[in-house]
């Protein structure tokens, strides 16, 4: 009966695995043969496959260009997230007036869309001078309220005597972060690392509004001039599609330990 | 500490990808003279002596003319800084024929190459629209 299960959950788990990267792999497929995606019957193995199409999609569009804008705003988001929220999740360990006020405000703010807010951060961004900027692109991607958490739940599995030790040895509160917490909290940081990239990454919205010149476009907004320019080239805009994704499934795959070791480090307290 | 830091997979990883970069810029750099080599043949396979062979420009929206060059006495022809990626490439004569329109890709701009099959002039086939009888725009 034990060996029935653990065979009919294997079964089931490689059957929804299949299908989760059925569409991935029909996008690589279509990005090498360039086939007619409404081609019927569908030709499941790739038909005379060569990279040329990624060779178009790089030449066609500023592909370098929309690349190294995407990199440097998740940069800056990168950094800024694991200060901020560092910074965030150990002021909400410690005790003090209207804590439960504020984890409530947090918490409540996190149901509220972007797109609610989406006008008067464009009237703010476009106040400071931002608009059309990397740092303008980066700004609302700074913080993220469920990345506090994440800190803040990391954090608070340190026993205090550690801290209150260091504190003793006459370290300040930014040494005793960055010496004792920080280090032991590398899941956490891990996670900030990955949901920040890949949040900031595939952002289409908020680059859509603030950018104005072809120079300043990032990958998603590319991607989506691309595909209104050149309507019939399913190969190219496929590469496309494959070379806007695969940073983002790179960062994951090589940190998705620590990211998985994050996420369930706290199922198995007490 | 160090050995900790170069072992790790993302180091490895990444590193990785940045020599094969570097290592694939530095063979484009030794080799990007735009330099298209190929040769016209006849249906018996005997090469054509001032054979008009036109590149035009292989692109999603435009097939501009890029260049015009005539075979010499082996029937080869040369294209010399060609500047593309990706060609189409008919050769024609009055009196032989036309060869079929020849898709030329290449994995980067200015790519050397040398075709690996002759454009065949065949009486039979229609000359393309894309060829001009005015000079190349090059």
């Amino acid at each position: 009966m034990k060996s029935k299960s653990y065979i009919g959950t294997h079964i089931t788990l490689i059957a929804v695995a299949f299908l989760m990267l059925v569409p991935i792999y029909w996008v690589v497929k279509t990005s090498l043969t360039g086939e007619n995606i409404f081609a019927y019957p569908p030709a499941m193995l790739p038909v005379d496959p060569h990279p040329f199409f990624y060779v178009d999609a790089w030449y066609f569009i500023p592909f370098s260009r929309f690349f190294l804008n995407s990199v440097i705003v998740a940069t800056m988001a990168i950094i800024a997230n694991l200060i901020i929220n560092a910074l965030a999740g150990y002021a909400l360990t410690k005790a003090f007036p209207g804590k439960r006020w504020v984890i409530l405000l947090l918490l409540s703010s996190m149901m509220i869309p972007f797109h609610a807010t989406i006008i008067p951060a464009y009237l703010i961004t476009r106040d400071l001078g931002l608009l059309n900027t990397h740092l303008g692109l980066a700004l609302p991607a700074f913080s993220h309220i469920v990345l506090i958490f994440v800190f803040k739940a990391s954090f608070d599995a340190i026993p205090p005597s550690l801290i209150d030790a260091a504190r003793i040895d006459g370290l300040s509160e930014w040494r005793i972060i960055y010496k004792i917490m920080l280090p032991l909290s590398l899941p956490a940081i891990a996670t900030n690392i990955i949901l920040s990239f890949i949040w900031s990454w595939n952002d289409f919205l908020w680059p859509l509004l603030i950018v104005r010149d072809v120079e300043m476009h990032t990958l998603p907004l590319g991607l989506s001039a691309f595909l209104s320019y050149f309507e019939s080239t399913t190969g190219s805009l496929y590469a496309f599609a494959v070379m806007v994704l695969a940073p983002g499934m790179l960062v994951f795959i090589l940190a998705q330990r620590q990211f998985v070791r994050s996420m369930t480090s706290g199922a198995t307290k007490g | 500490m160090l050995k900790t830091v170069l072992l790790n997979r993302a180091t490895i990883v990444l590193g990785t990808l940045a020599v094969a970069i570097i290592v694939w810029n530095i063979y484009i750099a030794g080799n990007d003279d735009g330099i298209l080599v190929g040769t016209v043949v006849d249906v018996s396979g005997q090469p054509v002596t001032d054979a008009k062979v036109v590149a035009s420009e292989l692109s999603l929206i435009s097939r501009n003319v890029i260049d015009i060059q005539t075979t010499d006495e082996t029937g080869q022809f040369r294209f010399d800084r060609h500047d593309h990626h990706a060609m189409v490439l008919q050769a024609t004569k009055d009196g032989v024929g036309n060869s079929r329109r020849v898709e030329v890709r290449l994995y980067y701009q200015n790519q050397n190459k040398t075709l690996s099959d002759a454009l065949v002039l065949d009486p039979d086939v229609k000359q393309g629209p894309l060829v001009s009888e005015q000079s190349g725009s090059n």
